[in-house]
């Protein structure tokens, strides 16, 4: 093809999430909508020479998972696309330099939550790592990261009021609740370093149990 | 907070704040670096490295910085964030640098196994020209840090 006949695709990166790295880009200016397909290339800097993925060559998608490709995380990267159109292609739109142990986004951790009169219960699973197959073995991100943390964020719906805090370990009780009241709770995973986009979990709500002692105190008068 | 490489302890040094003055700069830097087929700081220099040899490790590598790839690359860096973001790394590396005392009567298969791995990266060094090994050497600092982190108690 010829080199250089068509722009590059444009807004090349990383997707990282809990160490599933997703490369994707945009079509080239003014092709959107064209029969424009891409090949994908990546590399491990250090090393001499550039690999491709046979699932990435030709494709239509302008996304391609370098999840095993770059599974090593304490090494970095470089990935590469161009667009192929007819007899044309581009040349190649490159990444910057792409290191998974601190640009991956930490996923949020699972929340369990037990509720008493004045007081919820909070357990926080960390998130798991990426991996190959569901065969494999499981391998939790705190076993990557050991200064993990969690931003939990509570609000109250009755008093509108919301506060958070900073968790390290996995369980956290909030006290001093006010009696049947709901309440909702999103939790952050982060890590101490580089800026990472943080994925907030779901939002849980749960109510707090009546207060038993005024239902005593209202049958005994 | 506080740095512990094996014996030596270090303080008042804050990881966050030298992290957050070379990711400012990162895509940068690292993209005038343009041998790609090099990585000064590979594994083998890094890997596996005792707490024992940490404090050798460390000092060497440091003081490498301090007087070979900072020194002069100072006189290049035109771009302000650049130099803000050198000076916070300069200044912090030389203040962990004067903190490290290893010890004298450590065994010498250590001191010796930690000075290997720093000839690995000294010698990748001075086979590159000498700005492209400078802009290389700061472009991996985010991996030196990485590797410093495991040194760090929060």
């Amino acid at each position: 093809c010829i080199s250089g006949g068509l722009p590059k695709p444009t807004n090349i990166t990383f997707l990282s999430i809990n160490m599933k790295n997703i490369l994707q880009w945009s079509p080239p200016e003014g092709l959107q909508g064209a029969e424009v397909t891409y090949t994908v290339q990546y590399f491990i800097y250090g090393q001499k020479k550039w690999l491709s993925k046979s699932e990435c060559r030709n494709i239509n998608r302008t996304c391609c998972d370098l999840s095993v490709e770059t599974s090593d995380y304490e090494h970095q990267y470089y990935a590469k696309v161009k667009a192929i159109w007819e007899t044309n292609c581009s040349k190649w739109a490159e990444t910057g330099r792409f290191y998974p142990f601190l640009e991956t986004q930490i996923g949020p951790p699972r929340v369990a939550l037990t509720t008493d009169e004045k007081s919820i219960s909070i357990v926080l699973t960390a998130p798991e790592k990426w991996k190959r197959s569901p065969e494999e073995s499981s391998i939790s991100m705190r076993q990557i990261y050991s200064n993990l943390k969690y931003n939990v964020s509570i609000y109250n719906t009755k008093s509108n009021r919301m506060w958070s805090q900073c968790v390290t370990n996995h369980t956290l009780v909030l006290v001093w609740l006010e009696p049947d009241t709901l309440y909702c709770i999103l939790v952050e995973s982060f890590v101490p370093g580089p800026p990472r986009l943080a994925q907030p979990s779901e939002k849980q709500c749960v109510r707090t149990l009546k207060d038993q002692t005024s239902a005593l105190r209202v049958k005994i008068i | 907070q506080e740095f512990r490489f094996g014996p030596c302890r270090v303080q008042g040094v804050a990881l966050q704040e030298l992290r957050e003055a070379f990711w400012t700069v990162k895509d940068t830097v690292q993209a005038k670096d343009n041998i790609t087929s090099v990585r000064l700081l590979r594994k083998e220099v890094l890997q596996d490295v005792s707490d024992a040899e940490s404090c050798y490790l460390i000092r060497a590598l440091l003081k490498f910085y301090l007087n070979t790839v900072f020194k002069n690359y100072l006189d290049e860096a035109a771009d302000v964030r650049i130099r803000r973001s050198f000076s916070t790394l300069a200044n912090n590396f030389f203040v962990i640098a004067s903190k490290l005392q290893p010890s004298e009567d450590e065994m010498f298969s250590i001191s010796e196994s930690a000075r290997r791995r720093f000839l690995l990266f000294q010698r990748a060094f001075k086979q590159l020209d000498i700005q492209a090994a400078q802009t290389k050497a700061f472009g991996e600092v985010d991996i030196l840090l990485t590797w410093m982190e495991k040194f760090y108690e929060f």
